[in-house]
This record gives C-alpha cells, structure tokens and sequence, in this order.
C-alpha cells in the first residue's frame, strides 16, 4: 500500500473540500444523539406517563415533537445534505465550491434549529407535525439553506463530465426541491394560514413530501454512489433508474393524505394518496433491482446500506396494504404508524446515510476510521435497535388497534396490554442511543487525527481503484 | 432530459407543481371557501363560532401538544368504534372546522378522541376538569391514567377569600395556601368543554348508501 | 469481479474510479433495451409490472373517488344528485322551537294564559276547531275582544305572525304550520296536522290585508 494509491482514491478535491463536509457530519451526528435522548423520554413517557410530565418543558406532546425535530432536521438533514455535497463535488470532477457559504450556512441553519427547539420546549412550537420549528426561525431556516444547498448546484452546474449519474439527480433533486417545499408549507401553514382541515391535509403533504422528496433522495444519492464504487459493477437494470427516479418524483408527493382515511376530508383525498402508494412502488423496486448488489457484498458500508435498502422497500410494501381501509381501520391512530415512520426515518433514510458516512468518512481524512471495534458495535446496537424498535412499535399497535376497534375496551385495558412492548421500546431507544454515541466519538476521534497524528496508528492503506468495467450487468 | 441541465430542472419544476397543485391547491380550491351551514329550522348557522376564550385555549392545548395522543375527528358509524365508542353520533367534516385556528385533528389513539368531548353524557363541570389535569386521576379511580400538569396550576397563599376556583381537598385549610388554575389552565378547560359538534350537516348525513336512501324517503 | 473486498471494518475499499462509474453507466443509459437479446427479459418484466400498477392504481381512484367531490366523505358513495336535500325536521320539534320563541310569552308553557289577559290554547274551540280560521288568526292576527271557552279577552291583540306585509315575525308558511300543528297536539289537544300547502293556500288566497276581527272570523267555518 504506498501513499500514492492513497492519492489516487482520496483526490485534492476531497482535501480541499472537506471542510463543509465534515462540519456537516459532525453536526449531524451530534443532533442525533440529542435527539435519542428526547426520544428515549418520549418513549418511556409511553409506559410510565407520570415521568418528567410535571416539568412542562417535557410533556409528551412536546418531547415528541422535540425528538421528530431534531431527528429530521439536526440529524438527516445535515448528514444527508454533507452526504450531498460531497458526492456532488467528486462526480462533478472539482473542488466544491461556495465551501464559505455552505460553512455559514451550516452554522446558521444548526443555530436556527438550536433556536427552534429552545421555543419548542417553551411553548412555541406550531403544532404542525414535522413543521413544529416556531414561525421565528423559518425565515432563518430557508436562507441558511440556501447557502448550503448553492455549493451542491454549482458543482453539478460546473461538472467536467457531461454525462450524469443517479446519484447526482437525486442529490439535485432534493437540494432543489426541499426549499420549495419549506416555502410553499409555510406560506399556507404559518404566514396566510388556510382555513379549518386545510392545515392538515396541507401538512400531511408537506410531511410526505420531505420525507420521499427531500430525506430519501439525499439518502439514495449516498448510496447509489457507494455500491457501484465498492461492488466495482455497473448497477444491472440501471436503464430503468430514471423511470424511478421521475416516477418518486412525479408521484412521491401525492402519497402525503393516507393518515386521513376516515378523517374529515373529502374521500378523493385518501383515495389519491392511496393510488400513488401503490404508483410509486415501481420505483423502491427499481431501486431494489439496481441496488441488490449491496445485498451480497461485505463490509461496514454495504451492510449499512443492505439494511436501509431492505427497510426501504419493507416500509414502501408496508406504507402500500395499510393503505387499504381495511387495514388503515385497525392501524390508523395507533402505534403501528409510528413503526411506519421509524421504518422509513431511521431503518430506511438513516441506515443509508450511515452507509454513507462510513464510506466517505475516510476518503474525507485521508486514514481510516480510529476504532474498529466502535464500528462493529454501532453496526450491532443499530440493527437490533432498529428490529427492536420497529418490531415492538408494530406489535403494540395491532394490539391497539384490536383493542380500539373493540368499543368494550377501556384506554387502561389498552395501555396494560400495551405495556411489555412499550417497555421493548425504550430498551431499543437505549440500544440505539449508545450506538449514536459511540459514532459520534468515533467520528470526532477520527476527524481529530488530521490534527494530532499521534492518535492514528496506521495511515493510508487505500487500494487502488481500477476501470469499471461497462458490461457488467 | 437527464445530461441537459436545464430540461432536468424544468422537469423538477414540472414535478413540485403537480404535486403542490394535486392535493394541496385542489382541496384548497374545494374547501378554501366553506361556509357555515344556514338551518332555517334552526333559524342560525353551523358550526358556531366558538367563544374567544376557547379560541385562546387551542392555542394552549396545541402548545402542550395534546394532540400527540388525542384526535379530534370522529370516523363514521360503520368505520371503527367511534360511534359505539359515544365519541360522536356522526363522521367529522370539513364544515366543522371552518373557525378553528388551529384544527388539532391529531393522528394518534393512545387517549380518546376529544372531537365531542365537551358534549359528552354526563358532563364533566370546570372543577371536575380541573381537578383531573392536576392529578391525572379520573375522580373515584386510584390509577393515573393521564400524566398530571401541575404547572397548569399556582400553589399561592390565601390571600382574604379562598378563590372561587381553587381545587378543593388537595391542601390542610390550616396551611392558608391554595391551588389555583392559571389564565392558561382556564382558557384549556373552557376550549374544552366547547368541544361539541352536534350538528348534522347534509353531507355529513351522506356518508353510507342506506343512510341516504333513508333520508330521501322523509 | 473477482477483487475480495477489504474485511477491515474501519475502510470500505473502493473497485472503481469516479471516471469510469460515471462512463459506465452514461453508456448503460444511452443503449436501448432491446438492442441485445440478454437485457429484454428484465425490462418487459418491469413494464408489465409498471402497467400493472397503473391499471390498479387507475381503477382504485375511479373506483373510490366520489368523483373528487368536495361532498363525498365515504368512498364507497357518489355525489348526491341534483339540490342537498336537507331532511325535514319533525313539525312537532320545529314548532315546539316557535311557540317556545314566540307564542309562550302569552299563552305560557302549559297553554293556558293568564286568565284575564290572554286566552288559553288547551282545549280552546279556536285551536281544535276550523283550520280555516285558525290559520288566519295566526298568519294576519286579530284585533278587538274575542270570546274563548265562553270567557271575553280584550287585553291584547293577536300579533301578525306569517309572512304578510306588517308582521311582526315573518314566519314562513313551514313554521306556521309546524307550530300549528304543535299546538293542536299538546295539552290534550287534538286535531288534524296543519300542513304547509293550506298556509301557503290561505296566504294566496288572502293576500295582504289587516288583521282580523272575530266577527270575520266566525263567518268562516
């Protein structure tokens, strides 16, 4: 292994920009274990309702809304979009550019969110789901992105290659997307507020769309980059990613209003939403088919990336039969929605972003990761956090959903039923919370090798990437 | 379109349009200008606006976020247990939401449905309510069955009078110390027990075939 | 590709350059699916199951849609046809509503006046008797004394109650009829049910005009 196979995998634009990126990361990852402990309250807050509720800072509601917080918008935001920038600026063929903007823009949107949360907790929040940030840091949230986001357009504007690559459109898509997303919600939801059941039906459009529009593009663009580059194979049915692709984007939106069946809504809403649940499979299959070569390779990112993929396609055949009424009639209002959203935030979008991360993390530094054995053990302690979590979640909602369809059962019946698998689910956020932690140290103990070396004990073994070869599917 | 940069960001144009005009601008353009429901039998209109005190109590209920466990939409008859449940007699529809600042629809069971709740049989009275968000005890039952917010609550010194107010049997008389709602408890309690859609709206009637086949012959 | 992959957990070694990934797969992207024999299977699978999803999807939102009408809240009907029907409320509710809003001020709640004063309506010959009669008392009122069960009033007029020029409460014939019949069912009263088409038959017939007098009344049967 000589230093200059090191140089040939980890370029001078990797180096000169790694900056945005790395704080990006850091913040992202930092985020992710404040939001692990809101959501081990929240959790336990579930089957002991008494703890913390007399502070009022952490009733349930706002816990909750605390931990959906900073999960989306501290944690995947800045992983996915420091996951963005870099993909963009190596397939763009240059250094990222706009690397200030993107710094102050990162430190910007994280004060916004460190603002928001403090309103959150005191009383400010909107009470609109995944737009609970109060009305005062929107504003700030919108242009700190901006910033950030510009260094990720112009590297796909100024690409030396004129050919592109899935990656680069779903990064795109999501860099360009979300801010309109943000403006428009805000605009109907908190600056001209629409009238009566608009708000949810606009929200739920707005929480569906940042999730499939914005999160799990950002997510596919990091893995969509890191399978090819470690298989070394060209995707196999890779002619059909741009059908998914637009086919997400066309259609993704459409699937917010499911959580209405029943509700005070017109029936065409949930029943449109419904037919794009169905629509927009063609997509998460496609993507299963160019991805499955991550299902067969070793290593840290591809079963990262194995497990997102697997909960990806497992939360889109679950989002698909609740959507029928028959089903939405026992899940609907239940824990089960719940397992839904953990499926998709942490199982799917966070795995890959992960996946991600362990893969650009080294390139980004020039070394390895510091500690191994940290890895293999956040590798563990997600995987069954995650099984854990979702599976206790889903379980106590079908028996919710049994118990609330059955009008003889009283709440306290339900919420003694309930309560092993609640318990279940506080020991998975704990599982996962350590996990968090310790990549996080990992992480920070790495990035601080750049400066003191003596931590590093072994430096550069990058191999040599070769030619990919073209038919190979 | 995906080598030509500008074809490919018309075609993300294309894609948030479609579906920023599918569901939010179609039901806006349905729903937007709903109106309050005249009954000339009645001789007024539905819903009525509620009072300003409950209006300023969504906002607390929405601040607490009470909706992170209580809905406030009332499926139909033949869908779930709503009805059977004495959550409401009817499905919830647009209609009734029309003046509320922040409808709190809710999207979570793990407390009942408040949709009807201040029109429940029999009702529970301002104290009673009181007395239950500080304890989280139902009265007459020992288990805590809703987490309690003391802080909705000022522990003060008797000052002359006991408040009308004050919770009664929670503090010795000799302590001369009473327990008292906030502002911010009152406007919760009385947005509460404004919670009541009783009205049958004519599309509220047309939810199930029969339902309308019946309706036609009277 | 036959490279064993790195096993050290701490670096996933890359196979392939950046330039050749984005080569390779520029080229997958410009060849047509079937211009080798290998890469038809896959893609007819794929379009049938697109197909397949669009027809499913297609039918459910025909199928459950109400015609995107903003009055359909169960999938499963169709838009009502033609004006909303508002259900007719029950006369005996409806006018239980007026006399309580309107009439019970004098007549009071167990409809028998006040003696003296205001004559009562529990078994009176005017309430039980002519429809005739008793639509145009309440639809245009009355004025100077009345003879009830044999006692004489003179207390007060009967106010104009219908819809006619100078009435005091404009009620429509509906709610004319509802109270009417209301009051022919309560405090042991009996009688026929007022119907609206007989309030609307006398309001055309008499048009507007001044209240009564009981003498033009009693000519009526």
């Amino acid at each position: 292994m000589s230093s200059t196979s090191t140089h040939a995998e980890v370029t001078a634009a990797d180096t000169a920009g790694r900056w945005p990126v790395l704080l990006l990361l850091a913040s992202g990852l930092g985020w992710l274990v404040i939001s692990g402990i809101f959501a081990l309250i929240a959790s336990i807050q579930l089957h002991s309702p008494t703890f913390m509720s007399a502070c009022e800072w952490f009733t349930h509601g706002r816990v909750s809304a605390l931990a959906e917080t900073t999960f989306v918008y501290g944690w995947s935001a800045n992983a996915g979009l420091g996951i963005a920038l870099w993909v963009l600026g190596r397939l763009g063929g240059s250094t990222l550019r706009a690397q200030n903007w993107a710094v102050i823009g990162t430190l910007f949107w994280n004060l916004g969110i460190t603002i928001g949360l403090g309103g959150i907790a005191t009383g400010d929040a909107t009470s609109f789901a995944l737009l609970e940030l109060p009305r005062y840091v929107q504003p700030l949230l919108v242009v700190a992105y901006i910033a950030i986001g510009i260094s990720g357009i112009l590297a796909w504007s100024g690409r030396r290659t004129e050919g592109t690559y899935a990656s680069q459109w779903y990064a795109v898509a999501a860099l360009f997307l979300f801010p309109w997303l943000l403006i428009a919600a805000q605009t109907m939801l908190l600056w001209s507020p629409v009238r009566g059941v608009l708000q949810p039906i606009i929200d739920g459009w707005y929480v569906q769309s940042v999730v499939s529009l914005w999160l799990a593009p950002l997510a596919l663009a990091g893995a969509y980059y890191a399978v090819p580059k470690i298989t070394g194979r060209a995707l196999p049915s890779y002619e059909f990613a741009p059908l998914a692709f637009w086919t997400l984007l066309f259609v993704g939106m459409m699937t917010g209003g499911r959580h209405l069946i029943g509700g005070p809504v017109p029936a065409w809403i949930p029943t449109l939403a419904n037919a794009a649940c169905w629509m927009v499979l063609f997509h998460f299959t496609v993507v299963a088919l160019n991805l499955r070569g991550a299902l067969t390779g070793g290593g840290t990112s591809l079963t990262f990336i194995s497990f997102g993929l697997l909960a990806y396609l497992a939360g889109a055949v679950l989002d698909a039969v609740t959507s029928f009424r028959g089903v939405a009639l026992v899940t609907q209002f239940t824990y089960f929605t719940t397992a839904q959203q953990q499926l998709a935030l942490y199982g799917a979008i966070s795995m890959l972003l992960f996946g991600s991360i362990y893969f650009a993390l080294p390139r980004l530094i020039g070394r390895p990761w510091i500690s191994g054995s940290f890895v293999r053990s956040h590798r563990v302690l997600s995987m069954v956090g995650i099984f854990l979590l979702v599976g206790s979640l889903a379980v106590a909602g079908l028996i919710q959903g049994t118990e609330l369809i059955n009008a003889k059962s009283t709440f306290g019946e339900m919420a003694e039923r309930t309560r092993p698998w609640l318990l279940a689910v506080s020991v998975a956020q704990v599982l996962l919370l350590i996990g968090n932690i310790l990549v996080l140290v990992n992480f920070l103990r790495s990035v601080c090798g750049l400066w003191c070396s003596g931590v590093v004990s072994e430096v550069g073994s990058f191999r040599q990437p070769t030619t990919m070869e073209v038919h190979a599917s | 379109m995906m080598k030509n940069g500008f074809f490919f960001f018309i075609g993300l144009l294309a894609a948030f349009v479609l579906g920023w005009s599918s569901i939010p601008l179609l039901a806006h353009k349905q729903l937007g200008a709903l109106t309050p429901f005249y009954d000339d039998g009645e001789s007024s209109s539905f819903p009525t606006r509620p009072p300003g005190v409950a209006a300023r109590g969504q906002l607390v209920y929405a601040d607490l976020g009470c909706a992170a466990c209580h809905t406030q939409q009332v499926r139909r008859p033949d869908f779930g247990s709503d009805k059977a449940r004495g959550w409401g007699d009817r499905q919830s529809v647009a209609r009734d939401y029309i003046f509320q600042v922040r409808p709190q629809l809710g999207e979570s069971r793990i407390g009942p449905d408040l949709a009807n709740w201040g029109g429940r049989k029999p009702p529970v009275d301002a104290a009673g309510i009181a007395q239950f968000l500080h304890s989280g005890v139902v009265s007459g039952s020992k288990a805590v069955s809703h987490p309690p917010f003391p802080f909705l609550f000022d522990d003060r010194p008797v000052v002359g009078e006991v408040a009308a107010d004050a919770l009664v049997g929670l503090v010795e008389k000799s302590s001369r110390r009473q327990i008292v709602p906030t502002e911010r408890a009152r406007t919760l309690i009385a947005y509460l027990q404004s919670l009541n859609n009783a009205y049958e709206y004519p599309e509220a009637r047309h939810v199930a075939p029969a339902a309308a086949k019946e309706g036609a012959h009277k | 590709m036959s490279t064993p992959l790195h096993q050290d957990p701490r670096l996933d070694q890359a196979a392939s350059t950046d330039e050749s990934l984005l080569a390779a797969h520029d080229k997958l992207l410009g060849k047509q699916p079937d211009e080798k024999g290998r890469y038809k299977l896959p893609p007819l699978h794929l379009l049938f199951f697109f197909s397949g999803l669009i027809f499913f999807a297609g039918t459910y939102l025909n199928r459950y849609s109400g015609m995107f009408d903003a009055r359909v809240y169960n999938e499963n009907t169709l838009p009502p046809s033609g004006e909303t029907v508002v259900a007719k409320l029950d006369p005996l509710v409806l006018g239980k509503k007026q006399y309580e809003a309107i009439c019970i001020t004098c007549h009071q709640a167990n409809g028998l006046g006040l003696p003296g004063a205001f004559p009562p309506l529990a078994a009176s010959e005017w309430v039980t008797g002519s429809d005739d009669r008793l639509i145009r008392l309440v639809v245009y009122g009355m004025t100077g004394p009345m003879t009830v069960k044999g006692v004489l009033y003179n207390a007060a007029p009967m106010p104009t109650i219908g819809k006619v020029a100078n009435s005091q409460y404009n009620l429509s014939d509906d709610k004319v009829a509802a109270v009417l019949t209301y009051i022919r069912h309560e405090w042991g009263n009996t009688g026929a049910p007022i119907t609206t088409d007989q309030v609307a038959a006398v309001r055309s017939k008499e048009g507007d005009r001044k209240p009564y007098v009981e003498a033009e009344l009693l000519k009526l049967n």
